[in-house]
């Protein structure tokens, strides 16, 4: 137990730790935000009544639900290549892996809140005239999203942790960075210590935020 | 266009059972560590003891909060020297996925045994019973048959998690995998293959989960969430 702390060893490097925080940044934001639109899409067609478009949509929620995220950005980075030809860079395969990942499961969240909504809204909403898409896009999904709220705040929680698994194919996001340093330092305690408090301190917050909305949004339509 | 050939990739089918194995075996460990664990860190965190109680919120918190692969790397990396011990892949493994699946399974707990009705605690002192009596004769055994839809979800979670072994070098089915590309020069084979095992691997374990909870639901026993 006689370590001797040294953080210094790894702030004397935050150049590189803020190339890997801006690494994960870029990661979070564009998986997030492809992730849950194309889940709001893929949700849609998974509520579809039409079986040609319900049963392509689970086969692809189930394939990317039941299979690990490592499994899928490896499998693109390496695999795909082969089959296509196309260079996939380590960027590439960790945004295919984690989104098409993060449509999956929100397709879920979406699925669950559109058929929480009583069926009356859509007779209410078919009986003064509206289409499938007006009663969809003005009645249902306003009231579907707040109850929405707490479980896709978690999924993003999850992207964000998840963007950790781009190391493994080397993009420079935080802890890649934090290998980086380790390795030139011989300070792993400290450098893998740092990153844990950072992610703690992003997301600590952000817990906090989902019971707050699962208290407000959860149960009753406040 | 690519010309598929699985014939390299199921000669050494083996290698990859073996790793199936391994992966098997990190699971169910730290699942055995993982869910009493969790159940002492809920029951801490409703404990009226304020520092009991702080302290298991703060454990729980930091690894829900923290990737688990940061975690996998400090335990593996940091920890030895901090303690001068040998760490094995394995031991890291299952020491980090343990308490990181604890946390979770501990916020489980606790939404389940929140769940039950405070008259249940009032009938249970009403009788005589200790706290601790009727924790584990009244509520456990109500809150439990709740929570097993949640309790299956987070395994699945944990089985996935596994993969990130591979990384410090545990011989997992994603470690065998990634030997056996570079050996056979078919990544899309070998992955692909993987893809798949895990696929029925889960499918199998979520299918028994949608049954249990069919079985619940019709037992009159509602299930969380």
């Amino acid at each position: 137990m006689n370590h001797n702390w040294n953080f210094a060893s790894v702030f004397a490097y935050w150049e590189v730790l803020a190339v890997g925080l801006w690494g994960t940044l870029v990661l979070f934001v564009i998986c997030t935000g492809l992730g849950l639109s194309g889940g709001l899409i893929m949700g849609m067609l998974r509520y579809s009544k039409s079986r040609w478009v319900n049963y392509p949509a689970r086969l692809y929620v189930e394939v990317f639900r039941n299979t690990p995220v490592l499994v899928q950005i490896i499998w693109f980075f390496f695999a795909l290549p082969v089959l296509t030809g196309i260079e996939v860079t380590p960027f590439l395969a960790a945004i295919l892996g984690i989104t098409l990942n993060t449509i999956a499961f929100s397709a879920e969240v979406f699925r669950g809140g559109i058929q929480s909504i009583e069926r009356e809204q859509w007779e209410a909403g078919k009986a003064i005239g509206m289409s499938y898409g007006q009663t969809m896009r003005r009645v249902i999904l306003p009231q579907a999203l707040k109850r929405m709220l707490p479980p896709l705040t978690s999924r993003g929680i999850e992207v964000f942790k998840m963007s950790t698994l781009a190391s493994v194919v080397a993009y420079p996001e935080t802890l890649q960075q934090a290998k980086l340093i380790a390795s030139y330092e011989y300070n792993p305690i400290e450098a893998y210590t740092v990153v844990a408090l950072i992610f703690f301190v992003v997301l600590l917050p952000m817990v906090q935020l989902t019971y707050v909305l699962e208290r407000r949004f959860g149960k009753s339509d406040a | 266009m690519h010309e598929w050939d699985f014939a390299a990739t199921l000669a050494d089918m083996d290698l990859l059972l073996l790793g199936l194995w391994n992966t098997i075996q990190v699971f169910v460990l730290a699942l055995a560590f993982g869910v009493p664990l969790g159940l002492g860190l809920a029951l801490g965190r409703m404990s009226r003891t304020p520092v009991l109680s702080q302290l298991c919120s703060f454990v729980i918190e930091f690894f829900r909060t923290t990737p688990p692969l940061v975690q996998l790397f400090w335990f593996f990396f940091a920890l030895p020297i901090l303690i001068s011990v040998q760490m094995t892949p394995f031991v890291a493994s299952v020491l980090t996925f343990s308490i990181q699946s604890s946390a979770f399974f501990a916020e489980i707990f606790r939404g389940g045994i929140n769940s039950i009705d405070k008259g249940q605690w009032e009938a249970a002192k009403a009788i005589g019973m200790t706290r601790k009596a009727s924790l584990r004769r009244i509520i456990l055994p109500q809150a439990v048959k709740r929570m097993i839809p949640a309790f299956a979800e987070r395994s699945i979670e944990l089985l996935k998690t596994t993969t990130l072994i591979s990384t410090v070098s545990y011989a997992d089915l994603m470690f065998q995998a990634n030997e056996l590309a570079s050996k056979t020069f078919r990544p899309l084979e070998v992955y692909t293959v993987v893809a798949v095992m895990y696929f029925f691997l889960i499918l199998v374990f979520s299918q028994i989960t949608i049954l249990l909870e069919y079985r619940l639901a019709k037992s009159g026993e509602g299930t969380m969430r």
